[in-house]
């Protein structure tokens, strides 16, 4: 899949009474975040006669209040009553430019995009009403919705300009450049707390997600999967039960994909399973974790290893060093589980697919759907809905190819529903990894030298080019070991390994392995050079002040220092994630108490300090840093995929369990004032957890666990390991 | 044909008996609110009432809810102005949203027969209902929301 790279002028046009006042303006794009990264013009709000500002959200909503949020900023500059703003999730289209929601970009992205264009619509609105009352535009000012010329007390509403004034001031991209902005100190909305529009709809069940979705005469199809994740082929199929069950209405048999569609899911589902499928289960048949982790071991020690990350010299610096430190850390797949199963209704009618689903990344699933169909782009619409969690799984279009085509054979609308168990089989998962890092001390004990290698596999690689650089590594598998400490000499380097189980992106991606082993390490030389974790840090923070300050804060607030009782202990992680370019700086202490007998450990509190710049939404951004610490305690604690036999061996919640309520520690969380630009709350704090509980494990007993996920077993491993 | 009594009005489905309530609430008369997340009977993403009790849909057939009162979200208040709805918004409790209306129609429950509820009974009767974006800390302070206004 490849995206046209176009940049246009922004436009403001008035346009005709009915049809409503449009602000084009180009998104800010994504520098070198994603190699698709396009940079599209975007009509992104709509001011219609009857006054309502309607801000066209083209990120998913997925939980993350984004639709609230980007409002807020178009309605901070555009001076409109926040009563009158609204908010759509319109159907996918090019004039959108890049529409991928994840990364925790959303509002770092657009918030500059969006104050601009609300601003460049409050301008030409004051323009237009200043001109119809013949008066200098610098007479008159916006407020709430409002136009007034200050002398005569003359006013006009949004409304009524759009409806009875012609409005004419157009912006170039740089005349939009150079719009002055508010002073944070001069904001109104953002920062202030406003209630998420999102959620009424959220308590009565009107919200509608992608699975609540009818069409006229649609059926229902249940497809039949391979028993491994990569690899098998179809040798025979014997659809002659199917055919008898009643409710039936057709087999589809497309080279890979096998198909019954039925009046009913529950129809679909027992002529799915009265399907006589015979498989060749290919080259993955025995692949297993322990395979899996053989393989990686091989690797780390691989040749074709790549530098990825590289400062100074590490081999001199290493050779030269009073003391050295080498640990491996190894995390386990995890799943998605959002709670919506994947789900998908499509038709297909005079060429035109129609696909209702909930998606990360539209451009991306409407280049694949194309593709696939064999049709031009402009014959797919994506129809947009909520999200029933999305945490990455929503990135992939694979529902909606095998929708699609499904759809294209029956010629009826089709709805496909995976069941929990397809969900968690067919999911891309959060790659295991192997880390190996090793590190020289000085004489002062800060590190001199820092070599980490990393071996897991990269999703971008099954994604296309695109999504890998020249070395064929995908940064979104690697970011977070280029941390941000002061150590004169580092390098990391990478292998991607193939291992027949599918992988993507799962939340907070790579800085969730990443930071565990750094941030687990940091804590191991720390403790080789005698120093308090929290004082070794802060001496090696020096070019990450923000940072330091938010390590202190959370330092400060969880009591760092002060007594606790027996087998109980806090530890610290500190992260610039998601992204070092774009770094929300995160800090957690744990709190955590061990059963020694059993291995268990039970988090008792988390004390999190964030600073990601200028915050939009004070509510919303807690509720996503209670959320990611709360992900993070299901990943570090629970949750382990395990292979068997080509194929993840979990299939439920029963067998691959998650957070409830009787699990949830007391959560705490600063957020520090700031002018900065924006950046992004839905992960960061995810990757603080594992390392911050590991290191409090090693507090509370001196037992360190290099496994993520910190299973009472492999607790109990190295509570003998270190007697 | 089965004959089922929801949110106070009878319907009419052509249904199986062994049929999972949750596919004909959701399916059939496209009452959505109720959702589907693992089938099992490990999520409750698909509670509703049957009699006041909550109980799993999924896995309640459509025979078993034959002759009973079943109250999906859409039922729980005619405006869905109820406490527990209210304390929801209140809390600004959903993210992503999919599975508070199991979730709040277990706290309705718990609620109904335990109008005053400890953090421990809170803990003992949501625990089934998992929320994989995490908003039980907001859960539970809206349902000692709900409580206080209905106390």
């Amino acid at each position: 899949m490849t995206t046209r790279l176009t940049r246009r002028a922004f436009l403001a046009t008035g346009t005709a009474a009915s049809v409503g006042l449009t602000i084009r303006f180009p998104l800010f794009g994504a520098p070198d975040a994603a190699a698709a990264a396009a940079f599209d013009p975007s009509p992104m709000l709509t001011i219609t006669p009857d006054g309502l500002v309607t801000v066209h959200i083209t990120k998913a909503e997925m939980g993350q209040g984004v639709g609230t949020a980007l409002a807020q900023i178009v309605a901070e500059e555009l001076e409109a009553d926040w009563k009158d703003v609204r908010i759509d999730y319109p159907t996918a289209n090019e004039k959108y430019g890049l529409m991928l929601t994840g990364g925790s970009w959303s509002v770092n992205w657009t918030f500059d995009a969006l104050s601009r264009a609300g601003a460049a619509s409050r301008l030409a609105l004051v323009d237009a009403a200043a001109a119809s009352w013949n008066v200098p535009a610098a007479e008159c000012v916006a407020e709430r919705g409002v136009v007034r010329h200050l002398s005569s007390g003359r006013s006009l509403s949004y409304g009524e300009i759009v409806k009875r004034v012609p409005i004419t001031k157009t912006f170039s991209e740089d005349d939009l450049k150079k719009i002055a902005l508010k002073k944070p100190a001069d904001y109104r909305v953002v920062g202030k707390w406003t209630p998420r529009l999102d959620i009424p709809d959220k308590v009565t069940g009107k919200a509608k997600f992608g699975i609540d979705t009818f069409l006229p005469n649609m059926v229902y199809a249940k497809v039949a999967y391979p028993p491994t994740r990569e690899g098998a082929t179809r040798t025979a199929v014997d659809d002659s039960a199917a055919k008898r069950v009643k409710g039936y209405v057709a087999t589809v048999a497309l080279p890979d994909l096998v198909a019954v569609v039925a009046t009913s899911y529950e129809a679909a589902v027992k002529a799915r399973d009265a399907l006589k499928v015979t498989w060749d289960p290919g080259p993955n048949a025995s692949v297993s974790t322990e395979s899996i982790f053989a393989k990686f071991s091989q690797a780390k020690d691989d040749p074709a290893l790549q530098s990825w990350h590289e400062v100074g010299d590490v081999k001199t610096a290493m050779g030269s060093a009073a003391k050295r430190h080498e640990a491996t850390y190894m995390t386990d797949y995890v799943a998605h589980m959002q709670m919506e199963p994947m789900n998908c209704v499509a038709s297909f009618k005079d060429g035109v697919f129609d696909v209702y689903t909930g998606s990360q990344f539209q451009t991306f699933a409407v280049g694949t759907l194309a593709a696939v169909l064999k049709t031009d782009a402009k014959n797919i619409r994506l129809h947009q809905h909520y999200l029933g969690g999305g945490f990455g799984r929503r990135l992939e279009p694979d529902i909606m190819v095998e929708t699609a085509l499904i759809a294209r054979e029956v010629k009826r609308p089709v709805k496909l529903i995976r069941s929990r168990e397809e969900d968690l089989r067919r999911d891309f998962y959060r790659s295991a990894t192997l880390q190996v890092v090793r590190a020289a001390l000085g004489a002062d004990g800060k590190p001199v030298a820092w070599d980490n290698t990393l071996v897991a596999s990269h999703p971008g690689r099954r994604w296309g080019p695109d999504f890998v650089d020249k070395k064929g590594l995908d940064q979104f598998a690697l970011n977070g070991a280029d941390h941000v400490y002061a150590i004169p000499n580092q390098i990391v380097r990478a292998i991607p390994v193939e291992t027949g189980i599918s992988v993507g992106y799962v939340r907070a991606v790579a800085p969730n392995y990443t930071f565990f082993a750094v941030e687990t390490f940091m804590d191991e030389l720390a403790k080789l050079a005698g120093v308090d974790p929290l004082q070794y840090r802060l001496s090696l923070l020096g070019d990450a002040p923000r940072l330091a300050r938010v390590l202190k804060l959370a330092a400060e607030r969880a009591n760092w220092g002060a007594p606790l009782p027996p087998n109980t202990g806090r530890g610290l992680a500190c992260v610039s994630a998601q992204e070092k370019k774009t770094p929300t700086w995160t800090a957690s202490v744990v709190q955590a108490r061990v059963d020694p007998a059993s291995g268990n450990v039970q988090v008792e509190k988390i004390t999190c300090a964030v600073d990601c710049g200028i915050v939009v939404n004070p509510d919303g951004a807690r509720s996503q840093i209670e959320g990611s610490l709360l992900f993070g305690v299901s990943n570090a604690l629970k949750e382990r995929g395990t292979v068997a036999n080509g194929a993840l061996v979990q299939s439920n919640f029963h067998d691959y369990q998650v957070l409830r309520m009787n699990e949830v520690p007391e959560i705490e969380v600063h957020l520090v004032e700031s002018t900065e630009y924006p950046t992004g709350l839905g992960e960061p704090g995810t990757t603080t957890v594992a390392p911050a509980l590991s290191n409090a494990i090693f507090a509370a007993t001196g037992a360190r666990v290099r496994q993520v996920p910190l299973l009472p077993d492999r607790v109990l491993a190295a509570l003998r390991a270190k007697a | 044909m089965a004959t089922l009594l929801i949110n106070g009005k009878s319907r009419t489905v052509d249904a199986d008996p062994d049929t999972p309530l949750l596919w004909v609430i959701r399916e059939r008369l496209q009452l959505t609110g109720t959702k589907f997340g693992c089938g099992m009977a490990q999520c409750g993403a698909c509670t509703v009432h049957l009699d006041g009790q909550p109980v799993r849909s999924c896995q309640t057939t459509v025979a078993q809810a034959a002759g009973k009162k079943i109250t999906t979200i859409e039922g729980l208040h005619p405006e869905g102005r109820h406490p527990v709805q209210l304390a929801w918004v209140a809390e600004q409790v959903p993210q992503c949203g999919y599975c508070q209306s199991g979730q709040i129609m277990s706290a309705a429950a718990l609620l109904a027969k335990n109008p005053n509820p400890s953090d421990a009974q809170i803990v003992d009767a949501m625990s089934g209902n998992i929320c994989r974006c995490a908003t039980y800390p907001r859960i539970k302070r809206a349902i000692k929301r709900a409580a206080q206004q209905r106390g």
